[in-house]
């Protein structure tokens, strides 16, 4: 929340893209309208082929909007190359130059600039050491690793200290240890250069754990865009429930709404509390569909808590237990239990109860 | 312990078809070349096995013909050393440059296109290179369609002589050996990354740095293999120069035919024949030395 107070770094209002002409015409993006603060790390987040890269290859220049502004620190940057725009990009592929050692490689941008060669080699090393690279500056990029390779992109980027850095899916390659590993590296090195950072994942865990703000977009529109505990908590439409992280979904009857929260019915005839999400005002006895997230649930007494329902079976996770139930009514339902103390495994086919934390209920749109 | 011995042994025999051609094509002859330029020549041309250093000794030297102890430097052969290395080398560089973008054009067009465009570039192949230099010959002849349309024109009053000239030459060769460097560098171009493009775009260069920096380094290898590809052709070349550069611009492919036929002075034909050699190995030896000196010393 911190960083929407600072002054926008990114300004895009109404922007499309269409590839091709005539019949072979493809709309990748729509009606884009997106603020970007100044030192924010915002994260684009959503399916494949739902438009990210190419959003993100518009904002380095790559691409032309076919139609909408979009500005850079206050500057329209239509009709300008990548080379006269202060973003530099991270590729997904690292994309380093192959005859190039691994310090030229982090010098290009400085030389390109017309930098003194004082100023370049002072830069470079202290980006070197900033990846913690510096004992392999002078190898070529075939001759070190793959998560190497992907510091040495890094730091090719930052060198020329752009305003905006622009990050495709860069950790995508590596493995699950040091890809943990670069997640914190990237966090700490936006922190410490203050530069915005626009980061492309597929991954919703990703996104979570490292954005300041995160865009969801499907079919080359932004359907949501919101701080992590906002997307995971509040999400507006069914897409963005259900792309970012384990959802159930319950159809329930309105009893009566106000501005921002509406009693509901659930299927067993209990009431609870629902948020709405903006916009969205539905009528006494309007069918809406609500969001639960497994940890908001608990396991009572049969009988008891606002569900009734009967459990399928139990999966084991280390840390916490999957529970897989059926509500009364034929809807599935996951509830996550934390392992600690030994609390007992519920028996399949067993009939349990359940009862939901308040503000567990989120009313989404279809 | 017996198998080894014996795969080894196969392998030989597997080899052998290649060996003997290798043996028989290029090294005999080779050999009977090195042989004749130590002979003596015949009447009628042909050789008389008699040992003689004569041929070799004319390849550089010329002696008075009333004043035979007056030795000279044989001008006219070093004049057509040297027309044949410089026309060379022009050659490898206009093709060079013409076929950079000729290639970077291929490169780039849609994938489905570019076999079309890369047959295109081969169709000179299919017409016999003697009837492709006349064709050349008509273009630039005095009264040919250069001229005529020049004079029609009225830009010039009087012909452009052309024809029979070094530019001649150079045109012709020109001509006949791009595509020989158009399509390595074509199969440089399209293994380059064009991210790595947009990479040096990202990172402020201009089209010219980016082109610098960037995409000649990496098609480097394909420029090396057309500049062998034309360059040592183009030494040699025989039908360009006969038809375009007439009988006073000889390369050394033509002073060597001159020696076996009117000349009828085989061994001095077989020493031109061994000096052509030399030039090529020396100056590919050359080519590839600096080439790794420059390599060594941008890492080093
Ligand atoms: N140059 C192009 N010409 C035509 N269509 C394109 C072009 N580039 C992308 N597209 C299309 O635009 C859509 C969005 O592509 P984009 O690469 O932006 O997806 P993405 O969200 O980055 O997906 P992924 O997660 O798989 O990388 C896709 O349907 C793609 O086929
Ligand atoms: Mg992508």
């Amino acid at each position: 929340m911190k960083d929407t107070r600072n002054p926008p770094e990114i300004e895009i209002a109404r922007l499309g893209k269409v590839f091709g002409t005539g019949a072979a015409a493809f709309r990748a993006l729509s009606d884009i309208d997106l603020t970007i603060a100044q030192g924010e790390f915002f994260t684009l987040l959503g399916p494949s082929g739902c438009g990210k890269t190419t959003l993100l290859r518009v904002i380095a220049g790559f691409e032309q909007p076919s139609d909408g502004s979009l500005r850079i620190n206050g500057q329209e940057v239509a009709g300008k190359g990548p080379n006269a725009r202060p973003v530099n990009t991270v590729f997904q592929n690292y994309a380093l130059f192959p005859h190039m050692s691994v310090a030229q490689n982090i010098g290009f941008g400085l030389k390109m600039l017309g930098r003194a060669k004082s100023e370049i080699d002072a830069t470079v090393d202290e980006m070197l050491a900033l990846v913690q690279m510096a004992h392999l500056a002078d190898r070529k990029p075939a001759e070190i690793s793959g998560g190497q390779q992907q510091r040495v992109a890094l730091a090719r980027a930052l060198a020329p200290r752009p305003r905006v850095l622009l990050l495709d899916e860069p950790l995508s390659a590596l493995d699950l240890k040091l890809r943990k590993g670069m997640q914190s590296e990237l966090k700490r090195l936006q922190g410490e250069t203050g530069i915005t950072f626009v980061f492309v994942t597929h991954d919703q865990e990703e996104a979570l754990t490292m954005s300041d703000r995160i865009a969801v977009m499907s079919d080359g529109r932004i359907l949501q865009t919101g701080t992590p505990h906002e997307i995971y908590h509040a999400p507006r439409e069914r897409f963005v429930a259900d792309f970012i992280g384990d959802t159930n979904f319950l159809q329930v009857e309105v009893a009566e709404a106000d501005g921002t929260a509406a009693q509901v019915t659930l299927p067993g005839g209990a009431r609870h509390l629902a948020r709405l999400p903006a916009g969205l005002r539905p009528g006494a006895g309007a069918r809406v569909t609500v969001v639960i997230r497994p940890e908001q649930a608990q396991l009572v007494a049969p009988g008891q808590g606002v569900l009734a329902a009967t459990v399928e079976r139990s999966v084991f996770f280390g840390t916490d237990t999957h529970v897989h139930l059926v509500l009364d009514g034929g809807t599935p339902f996951v509830l996550r239990r934390q392992n600690s103390g030994a609390l007992p495994e519920p028996a399949p086919g067993s009939t349990v109860g359940l009862t939901l934390a308040e503000g567990a209920l989120q009313v989404v749109g279809d | 312990m017996a198998e080894p011995r014996e795969s080894h042994r196969w392998k030989w025999l597997l080899c052998a078809p290649a060996l003997t051609i290798l043996v028989l094509a290029a090294s005999g002859p080779l050999l009977i070349v090195l042989v004749y330029s130590f002979l003596t020549p015949g009447n009628m041309g042909g050789v008389v096995w008699q040992f003689s250093t004569d041929g070799w000794f004319r390849v550089f030297f010329r002696r008075d013909i009333f004043s035979p102890e007056d030795v000279s430097w044989n001008t006219a052969h070093l004049t057509i050393f040297w027309r044949s290395i410089w026309l060379s080398l022009q050659t490898t560089v206009i093709c060079a440059v013409l076929g950079f973008p000729t290639a970077w054009f291929i490169a780039t067009r849609p994938a489905n296109t570019r076999t079309v465009w890369l047959f295109l570039i081969t169709i000179p192949f299919w017409t016999n290179l003697l009837i492709r230099t006349f064709a050349i010959q008509e273009l630039i002849r005095n009264s040919g369609t250069i001229n005529t349309l020049l004079l029609w024109a009225g830009v010039i009053d009087a012909p452009i002589q052309m024809l029979f000239s070094e530019f001649a030459i150079l045109i012709g060769m020109a001509y006949v050996f791009l595509p020989l460097m158009v399509l390595p560098l074509y199969a440089a171009m399209d293994k380059l990354d064009f991210r790595l493009v947009e990479a040096g775009y990202d990172l402020y260069a201009s089209r010219l740095q980016v082109l610098r920096h960037v995409i000649l380094p990496l098609v480097k290898p394909g420029f090396i293999a057309g500049s062998i590809l034309v360059f040592i052709p183009s030494i040699g070349a025989y039908v360009t120069p006969r038809v375009l550069g007439g009988g006073r611009t000889m390369m050394l492919g033509n002073l060597i035919d001159l020696q076996f036929g009117q000349g009828r002075n085989w061994p001095l034909g077989a020493a031109l024949a061994i000096t052509l050699l030399v030039i090529v190995v020396a100056a590919l030896l050359f080519y590839l030395r600096t080439l790794n000196r420059e390599e060594g010393g941008r890492h080093g």
